[in-house]
């Protein structure tokens, strides 16, 4: 039996958490309710561009080093890459 | 947009920018623009006159690093915390106070208005507008240390007043008729009212001030207010109305013991419970309803009166507020009750807030942590 695959808002968690540690999950759902106007549970893949701009622009206040910028937007880039892929499939 | 054969475009676009620039750099406030990397592109002469830097030094810089908010005692706020990334995180913009920290390590008090800058729907910076507030906060100072003192000095000639009123009422001092007696009793119930207002003025003064003493011990909430109740029924009965109190069933009573500060919420209470029947026409119904939340207990005071006008519902908490519709009907009130409540919470920790629809009634509801947190203990 195949284990329930994670939800897009489970994934964004995850990659959070390895920035920002235990205060991602506040993060997030700030960011999706304020800025998306839904409740994060309810996080889909359309909504990634825009949730990736936001963050960008906020972490770059919490953060100066453009690496781990980068580095965590592009991996929430990836999951959009991804589920296109799929999409395409 | 594309150059026209004669140029008027971009001449125009020029002017355009010329003028802005004029508007930026005329701005009586401090005025600090950041990129979507947080580097600050624009900053005004007022920014840079309070802060204590030059242009060349701020240019470019990293906002956080450089425009440095923090507490009273200039620790600095956390980067989340800051009004700036606030502003990010909600999308809307943040007005606070707070402080900032100069360039020669001095710290002054701003109130901050952050805000996203968004092109097209997407966000590319933010920006912080800032005041200093020096002035208004000596002012605010010696505006209650004043009332401080007048609520101090009044108290001593209010009890002379009543206990002498208590004495003669009490025919200490000989007989009276009747007139005499009737008489008495407005002086008496004019000197309770007095006494009830230097109290919450020196409340209000303790809170503004910080030095509002909080005594945390383990209390019963539905203990607190059942001590209140024959007091507010008597309010109650004298305008017919309905006053319950609804608490959980007696297994679950327990859950409503927490660590708070006794005096605090029996204020509380007394406030919004006295504030509904005052609010409240004859014959209404108001109702006091105790419940425990998981981590807090919460309390709400809902009545059946004129209820609050949607337009001035966001300056409920605010000192001095007295809606329209109740000014007419209800000429003994200050408007100082809401704002003294929220002070109080904000003391244990607590958080308050209520809906109301006019003519229908309205339903306030606060919460109490069931432990204070670490800072309110250190406090």
């Amino acid at each position: 039996m195949n284990s329930k695959s994670p939800s897009i808002y489970e994934q964004v968690l995850k990659i959070t958490h390895k920035y920002l540690g235990a205060g991602a999950d506040n993060f997030i759902d700030k960011q999706v309710e304020n800025h998306l106007n839904k409740s994060p549970a309810d996080l889909s893949i359309t909504d990634l561009s825009s949730l990736i701009d936001w963050i960008k622009v906020t972490v770059s206040l919490i953060t100066e080093d453009n690496t781990v910028i980068d580095n965590y937007t592009g991996e929430l880039q990836k999951l959009v890459s991804h589920a296109k892929l799929r999409a395409g499939h | 947009m594309t150059a026209s054969r004669d140029g008027t475009i971009p001449k125009r676009r020029a002017a355009d920018q010329a003028q802005a620039e004029a508007i930026f750099t005329s701005v009586g406030d401090g005025f600090i623009s950041t990129d979507e990397f947080g580097h600050i592109t624009r900053i005004n002469p007022v920014a840079l006159k309070l802060l204590g830097y030059k242009r060349q030094e701020l240019l470019n810089a990293w906002f956080p690093e450089k425009i440095i908010a923090v507490y009273a005692d200039n620790m600095p706020v956390s980067l989340i915390d800051r009004p700036i990334t606030k502003a990010l995180l909600t999308g809307k913009p943040i007005s606070e106070k707070t402080f900032l920290r100069r360039k020669n390590g001095e710290i002054i008090p701003v109130a901050v208005t952050a805000s996203p800058i968004l092109m097209n729907g997407k966000p590319i910076g933010a920006t912080q507008i800032f005041r200093d507030i020096t002035l208004e906060q000596e002012v605010d100072r010696m505006k209650s240390e004043f009332i401080s003192l007048a609520s101090h000095q009044l108290r001593t000639p209010l009890s002379a007043i009543k206990t002498y009123s208590h004495m003669l009422s009490d025919g200490l001092m000989g007989p009276l008729h009747k007139d005499q007696l009737k008489a008495l009793e407005t002086i008496i119930s004019a000197s309770n009212r007095m006494n009830e207002l230097i109290s919450t003025l020196l409340n209000i003064t303790r809170i503004e001030t910080g030095t509002i003493a909080v005594t945390f011990k383990t209390v019963n909430v539905c203990e607190l207010v059942s001590e209140l109740m024959p007091e507010l029924t008597l309010m109650a009965h004298n305008k017919s109305i309905t006053l319950k109190i609804k608490q959980p069933p007696k297994i679950e009573r327990s859950r409503l013991r927490i660590i708070s500060d006794s005096l605090i919420i029996k204020e509380v209470v007394t406030n919004l419970a006295s504030n509904a029947i005052k609010y409240t026409p004859d014959n209404g119904k108001v109702e006091i309803i105790i419940r425990p939340g998981t981590k807090d207990v919460r309390v709400s005071v809902k009545d059946s009166g004129w209820g609050i006008p949607l337009h001035s519902q966001d300056q409920v908490f605010s000192k001095f507020f007295r809606a329209h519709n109740i000014v007419k009907k209800e000429t003994t009130g200050t408007g100082l009750g809401l704002y003294l409540v929220k002070g109080l919470l904000d003391a244990v920790g607590g958080t308050i807030w209520f809906n109301s629809k006019e003519g229908k009634g309205t339903n306030f509801t606060f919460t109490l942590p069931r432990k204070p947190s670490k800072n309110l203990i250190q406090i």
